[in-house]
């Protein structure tokens, strides 16, 4: 990593104290006591661009040449709050065209798309505009860069929720899940669209589930998609859902060993010994098989909470711990 | 676990990374400007976890003095409290002085939460006793971030709301042991909403489950002493279970992610929060930060081979005191230091607290001399740490100190002249 400055040519740069229309200010240093701790090796054009920023601070000048300070030092450090928070209020006292804004932040997010100072800062602009043309644009270039920026995700979030923008965002994620089926940001917020525009009525979750099963189908050792089943079916009886244990039936007489399979089976078994079923018993057993075979053989890395989920279910569910663990 | 072959982490090299972090950072540290307050805690906390506090000792006060320089102090008419809190860094142009940083505020500057969070507690692991906090400045400064979602902000100037700030509110009023700064029934709504369907936590309501959220979100409800209330047997085995299965070979955060050394601490604390740590994989999990592990310069980086930081560094050694590694302190999961450090906070309650009880406002004499009172009840135990050491215990020596200053000297001098004469006859 390089020093913060040097991707500028030097030679373009002038430093503040070499500026004819900053004369007028004095610089302000930064006032660190005599034995300051975790102590940063400035460049010079960091200490001189932040001299003039506390200058202007102190002040409380509200110009247009702060203004332009306010990126040279966003440009430094863009997760200085203090400083985006000042621009914002240069932006409304001078009356600033916020389209220029936008367009300006766009760059600065494309630096730097993991900051959350720059994000706000979009938010805020777009909020005030209130026009949220660009956003779902802007978002999908950005998730092209990286599917799962948590930043991204919640900026689009905000922006359906605030501008009602739902009508194309579930054929967005379609393409998104078509692209990489593991993009668990993808069905987070397929799961998102749903609970805030047709929700989960029987008919959807019938939709869902049908959707699920297929790209579980193709991907059985996805825990993206087992997830999002879990989800969908959250206040129902996952056992008594139609066809639902007939898949993983069928999945598992393929020789399917998914660790999300047996533990969505297994969780299956445990609402039918809850419910009181029959053939107690025997569906015990089922269970406590496949515990001990994604203990010893599928997902040996958490052996010892499957084998601490088979004495939990032998204990509550029978005496029979003997006969079926033998 | 042990074996011939097992790698041996190389703590001096990790004390010299931290006590480096300490005294000078690079330029390309810059992006940490306004929170140096932070990289400070994780690197006194990491050394307070590696047991090698003594590294610091003779920088000890300065640090401290320079902590309590980015307290917001309340001005004389107590009009502007909802900013205060600490700063995270000097950046925005305060005097040194904290009086005169009073008397002449700069625009738009106050505390944010997450400075006050990583001061209270590195002022803690300093061995500070927190006299010079104004706790009902930065109560009142944390009532003013709590949004009406129930979520808090970290600056009262304009900025994001998120689980981050909620955990960090939780933790200021756990160590001012007051909690009247927070909503409680609301940040417990903002909570619940961030539980997702996949059964952990994330940012906000409808966003992504996440290993650090939900670290934030589970460590916020443990300090509030209301985790089995609110959150359910069954959403409590599911948050389990996703914990569980983030463990690949170290942690990831979130599923299908890479695994990443802070994700050892985030989602391990929480495991160890939610009693089923023991269910997770030591060999596979310490494996993975011998990977991450700078054997060069000392630290631990988020990915194999690539720089370490300050973050990656301090959770991965959090990461390692949680597989109970020979060399690192336990920790206290949710406050997020050592237990002795933890431990210590505990001593501090109880003097505030019989202070409280008596009726008398904190640091005023009087909670001394009830606490001298107790020394003497307990003077075998005294005398036995005076003999140890040859020098009285330090929380007997703070309070001395304090009672000197305030002209109670005459007591005190009784007091101690008292536990000293009966403990040289022992």
């Amino acid at each position: 990593m390089a020093d913060s400055d040097s991707s500028e040519h030097a030679g373009d740069y002038v430093l503040y104290c070499d500026r004819e229309n900053w004369k007028d200010l004095e610089p302000v240093p930064q006032d660190d006591g005599p034995h300051p701790i975790v102590q940063i090796a400035y460049s010079e054009r960091f200490r001189d661009c932040y001299d003039y920023f506390r200058a202007i601070l102190k002040k409380d000048e509200r110009s247009e040449r702060a203004f332009e300070l306010t990126a040279d030092a966003a440009a430094l450090n863009p997760a200085n709050y203090t400083v985006w928070h000042f621009r914002r209020i240069l932006l409304k006292d001078l009356g600033k065209n916020l389209q220029d804004e936008l367009d300006y932040i766009t760059e600065v997010i494309h630096d730097h798309p993991k900051n959350y100072q720059v994000w706000h800062h979009r938010r805020v602009v777009v909020d005030w505009l209130r026009n949220a043309s660009d956003e779902i644009d802007f978002t999908r270039l950005i998730l092209t860069h990286d599917a799962k920026n948590y930043h991204a995700w919640q900026h689009r979030q905000w922006v359906l929720r605030e501008f009602d923008l739902w009508d194309a965002e579930l054929d967005y994620i379609d393409d998104l899940l078509e692209e990489d089926i593991r993009n668990n940001s993808a069905w987070n917020q397929r799961y998102y669209v749903i609970s805030k525009t047709s929700k989960f009525t029987d008919e959807v979750i019938a939709r869902e589930v049908s959707y699920t099963k297929e790209k579980i189908n193709n991907v059985p050792n996805n825990e993206s998609a087992w997830n999002y089943l879990r989800g969908v079916l959250l206040d129902t009886e996952m056992y008594k859902y139609s066809g639902l244990m007939t898949f993983c039936e069928e999945l598992f007489s393929q020789s399917i060993r998914s660790p999300h399979l047996l533990a969505f089976m297994v969780d299956c078994y445990q609402e039918m010994l809850n419910a009181k079923c029959e053939d107690k018993e025997e569906v015990l057993a089922k269970a406590l098989k496949l515990l001990k075979g994604l203990e010893e053989e599928y997902d040996t890395i958490r052996c010892e909470y499957w084998k601490y989920l088979s004495v939990t279910l032998s204990s509550k569910y029978a005496g029979k711990l003997e006969q079926s663990s033998s | 676990m042990a074996g011939p072959n097992r790698h041996e982490f190389n703590w001096k090299k990790h004390v010299r990374f931290f006590k480096m972090c300490l005294q000078v950072v690079p330029g390309r540290y810059a992006s940490m400007d306004t929170t140096r307050m932070t990289v400070a805690f994780f690197a006194i906390s990491g050394l307070d976890m590696l047991d090698q506090m003594d590294a610091i000792e003779k920088d000890r006060q300065k640090m401290v003095d320079w902590i309590y320089s980015l307290q917001y102090l309340p001005n004389a008419a107590r009009s502007n409290e909802g900013q205060c809190g600490f700063r995270g860094s000097s950046t925005a142009g305060r005097p040194f002085d904290p009086k005169e940083s009073s008397r002449n505020p700069v625009p738009h500057d106050s505390g944010h939460i997450a400075g006050t969070y990583s001061a209270l507690l590195s002022l803690l692991i300093l061995g500070d006793n927190l006299s010079k906090i104004d706790r009902p400045a930065i109560v009142a400064g944390l009532r003013k971030l709590q949004l009406s979602d129930g979520s808090f902000s970290a600056t009262p100037e304009d900025g994001e709301n998120d689980m981050r700030f909620v955990y960090c509110a939780a933790c200021i009023s756990y160590v001012l042991d007051d909690w009247s700064g927070i909503d409680r029934p609301k940040v417990i709504r903002y909570i619940k909403n961030s539980l997702t369907y996949e059964g952990a936590f994330a940012q906000g309501p409808g966003l992504e489950a996440h290993g650090g959220t939900t670290f934030c979100a589970v460590a916020s409800l443990v300090l509030m002493g209301c985790l089995h209330e609110v959150i359910s047997p069954s959403q409590l085995d599911r948050l389990k279970r996703w914990c569980l299965l983030r463990q690949q070979s170290g942690f990831q955060g979130r599923p299908n992610k890479p695994v990443d050394t802070c994700y050892s601490f985030w989602v391990g604390g929480t495991l160890q929060l939610l009693g089923v740590f023991n269910y997770s994989n030591n060999l596979f999990n310490r494996g993975f930060l011998e990977e991450t592990e700078d054997s060069v310069v000392g630290g631990f980086a988020k990915w194999p081979d690539n720089s370490p930081d300050p973050l990656h560094a301090y959770f991965g050694v959090c990461g390692l005191s949680l597989m109970s590694e020979p060399g690192v302190l336990k920790m206290d999961a949710a406050l997020n230091v050592s237990e002795r450090s933890a431990a210590r906070l505990r001593g501090i309650h109880s003097l505030w607290r019989d202070s409280a009880d008596g009726g008398v406002p904190p640091l005023l004499p009087l909670e001394h001399t009830a606490f001298l009172k107790r020394c003497l009840m307990a003077l075998p135990s005294a005398a036995a740490t005076a003999d140890a050491s040859r020098s009285p215990p330090k929380h007997i020596l703070d309070s001395y100190l304090i009672l000197s200053s305030t002209g109670w000297l005459w007591l005190i001098s009784v007091c101690v002249a008292l536990i000293y004469s009966i403990t040289w006859m022992f």
